[in-house]
């Protein structure tokens, strides 16, 4: 594996507590967790169901915001980013695998991965080539006309791999990515993410509860109760 | 922009026979309305070329001042003079746009076949002045109605006595074309003064009130039995374009005030009552029918993108997660809205077309209210107030998607990606 600790992190959580009051009940979510993550880590948070992985996953996606604590993203503190200036942000700087690919139904696999670039106003023209190329990188070029419903699952999760990746991202976020796939398409689908990540050097981070994908990571951080359990290196 | 437009029509395709439903609620609300603009646009077109042509208003018609709250009173005071009408009727013929001058006497008294006798109201005016304000009377459709035919009148020019009497008089005195009828009236000093007259056709005046009472002689005839040799009770002024009515009066007014007469000057709108009061029914209908089809639009689309915006609350998560601002998200909804609206208006304006198409070939005629004789049922196409009606729902339809647009921009994102 590479020291991906020698960059300097792009991501950096100070203190991140976050609480959710349902009824008269108060659940914290997250207890001080504090962490950095380095550019180009291919970073597993995993744990048992409740432990906190994908409220951790919303914060560090710039989706939720804690209750109390910071979250620095590529030196910038998100606090004192509004809405507007946040989506931005995310736009330029995150991509997203969703457990259940979330694409567009009624958009093409190209339509769907120029979506991101054309709502960062990148010309048409430029967002179709750079999404075909993206869709060649996914191994998906002869499906670039194919509706949601025409693809397997594991080509709909390869094409929001591509979605997530055609911005070029700081950070992927994938939460569950292998969760509603088969072995064989979850085999894929990590290698997929894997390959990117070693050969773009695009940072992944993702939740799961897959020992496959955990036996590819570079990095793995064990929540239970809203606690890190346990960050650990691999060697 | 051109990419929101894409998912926006897109987005109407994934329910659609909800949005179909909608779009059809839209048309035919637009329909009735375009084709009941249509129907009012014909009635008001008609109702002015029945004024203008078939009263014989003209376009304008010009007053000694005084004459329309004195006339009756003192009517040897208020009719114009002779050297009055002539001079008036130089001034005025030398405009541009002035097709004709026609001094006109109105008088009234009794008619009689030698055996009975009624009260009978009658225009005094130049047989040639007559065919000039005819023409144009009736469209090309009209007149192949033949619904019309029975309005014509005709007076004689080489023979003064000829006078044509309304259908309800010639029947009430069972006279026939040809046969002669006696007239009997006051002269401006209020002597009695008879003279024979010969009947020409009669004709429909067009109102059951005034359709057995009215006749038309020869201005000559009129001059001599009221003894007002070259007088007139008032000049009626045609023009070669009615848009001009306004602007016209306006300069013959400032004109013939400078030069020293004393007159006034009415537009043919602002004498006829009835055209006025027809104008105000018609177009409180319209309000009523417009507001009816308004609120349906607003419903049908907030309701229908009400729904939508629950269908796919996830995919506005996952829009927002990927860099869509929530004013973005706004304006997806409400393009999808004015598309739908949109689309449901053209088809409106196709569904206006063929019914109106229909109508206009099927020669259907009823009897309007205080009407002696059916009209045809004719649609126009008002394209001022189609634009319009356009312009308004796409808007309105636009805006009705705002609220749930709104809701849906507003939604957490975390709580629109976990939506089931």
């Amino acid at each position: 594996m590479s020291d991906n600790t020698s960059h300097p992190p792009i991501l950096k959580l100070r203190n991140i507590k976050r609480r959710f009051q349902l009824g008269e009940t108060t659940i914290d979510a997250l207890n001080n967790i504090s962490l950095d993550i380095h550019a180009g880590e291919f970073l597993a948070v995993w744990g048992p169901s409740g432990s906190g992985k994908s409220t951790l996953m919303n914060i560090i996606g710039l989706i939720d915001a804690p209750t109390e604590g910071e979250v620095h993203f590529d030196e910038q503190d998100t606090r004192v980013l509004d809405d507007d200036a946040l989506t931005e942000f995310r736009s330029k700087k995150l991509g997203f695998v969703f457990q259940n690919f979330n694409l567009v139904p009624v958009l093409s696999a190209l339509e769907n991965v120029m979506l991101p670039l054309q709502i960062q106003g990148v010309d048409e023209h430029e967002a179709r080539e750079r999404a075909a190329a993206a869709l060649v990188d996914v191994g998906l070029e002869r499906f670039k006309d194919s509706l949601p419903d025409k693809l397997s699952g594991g080509q709909r999760q390869r094409v929001a791999i591509a979605r997530a990746l055609v911005v070029n991202p700081k950070l992927v976020i994938a939460d569950e990515p292998t969760a509603n796939l088969d072995s064989e398409n979850s085999r894929m689908v990590v290698e997929l993410m894997r390959e990117m990540n070693r050969a773009r050097k695009v940072t992944f981070v993702f939740t799961t509860h897959d020992q496959r994908l955990l036996d590819h990571v570079d990095r793995k951080i064990l929540l239970r109760d809203g606690n890190i359990v346990s960050d650990e290196v691999m060697a | 922009m051109k990419n929101l437009f894409k998912l926006a029509l897109r987005g109407l395709m994934r329910n659609r026979r909800r949005s179909m439903v909608t779009m059809l609620a839209i048309a035919f609300g637009f329909a009735a309305i375009v084709l009941f603009a249509g129907y009012t646009h014909n009635v008001y077109d008609g109702l002015g070329r029945q004024s203008i042509h078939g009263e014989m208003l003209g376009h304008l018609t010009l007053y000694k001042k005084g004459m329309r709250t004195e006339g009756k009173l003192d009517p040897e005071r208020y009719l114009l003079t002779a050297q009055e009408v002539a001079a008036i009727s130089k001034l005025v013929s030398a405009e541009e746009h002035v097709k004709l001058v026609a001094p006109r006497l109105g008088m009234s008294g009794l008619v009689s076949n030698g055996r009975a006798s009624t009260i009978f109201i009658a225009e005094g005016i130049e047989p040639e002045a007559v065919m000039k304000l005819r023409e144009g009377s009736l469209t090309e459709t009209e007149r192949k109605s033949g619904m019309f035919d029975n309005m014509w009148m005709r007076l004689d020019k080489d023979r003064p006595e000829v006078a044509s009497l309304s259908d309800g008089l010639v029947e009430m005195l069972h006279l026939k074309e040809g046969e002669q009828a006696q007239v009997l009236v006051n002269t401006l000093s209020g002597q009695a003064n008879a003279a024979d007259i010969t009947l020409a056709k009669s004709f429909n005046t067009g109102n059951a009130g005034s359709n057995d009472k009215f006749a038309f002689v020869s201005l000559e005839l009129a001059r001599t039995l009221l003894d007002a040799e070259g007088r007139a009770q008032r000049l009626t002024i045609l023009l070669d374009d009615e848009s001009r009515t306004a602007a016209m009066r306006d300069s013959l007014q400032a004109k013939l005030t400078a030069a020293g007469f004393e007159v006034e000057i009415l537009t043919w709108q602002e004498l006829s009552d009835f055209y006025n009061q027809v104008h105000g029914m018609f177009d409180m209908i319209f309000g009523f029918i417009f507001n009816i089809v308004l609120t349906v639009v607003i419903m049908s689309v907030a309701n229908s993108m009400g729904m939508t915006v629950i269908e796919r609350t996830r995919e506005i998560g996952t829009l927002r997660a990927i860099g869509l601002k929530r004013s973005g998200v706004i304006r997806l909804f409400t393009m999808e809205s004015m598309l739908l609206t949109l689309l449901g208006c053209v088809t409106g304006l196709l569904i206006a077309l063929l019914v109106r198409w229909g109508i206009n070939l099927a020669n259907i005629s009823y009897v309007p209210p205080n009407s002696a004789s059916p009209v045809p049922l004719l649609v126009d196409m008002d394209v001022g107030r189609t634009v319009f009606t356009f312009i308004l729902m796409g808007l309105v339809g636009t805006l009705a998607a705002y609220m749930p647009a709104r809701r849906a921009a507003k939604k957490d994102i975390i709580d629109a990606l976990g939506h089931v």
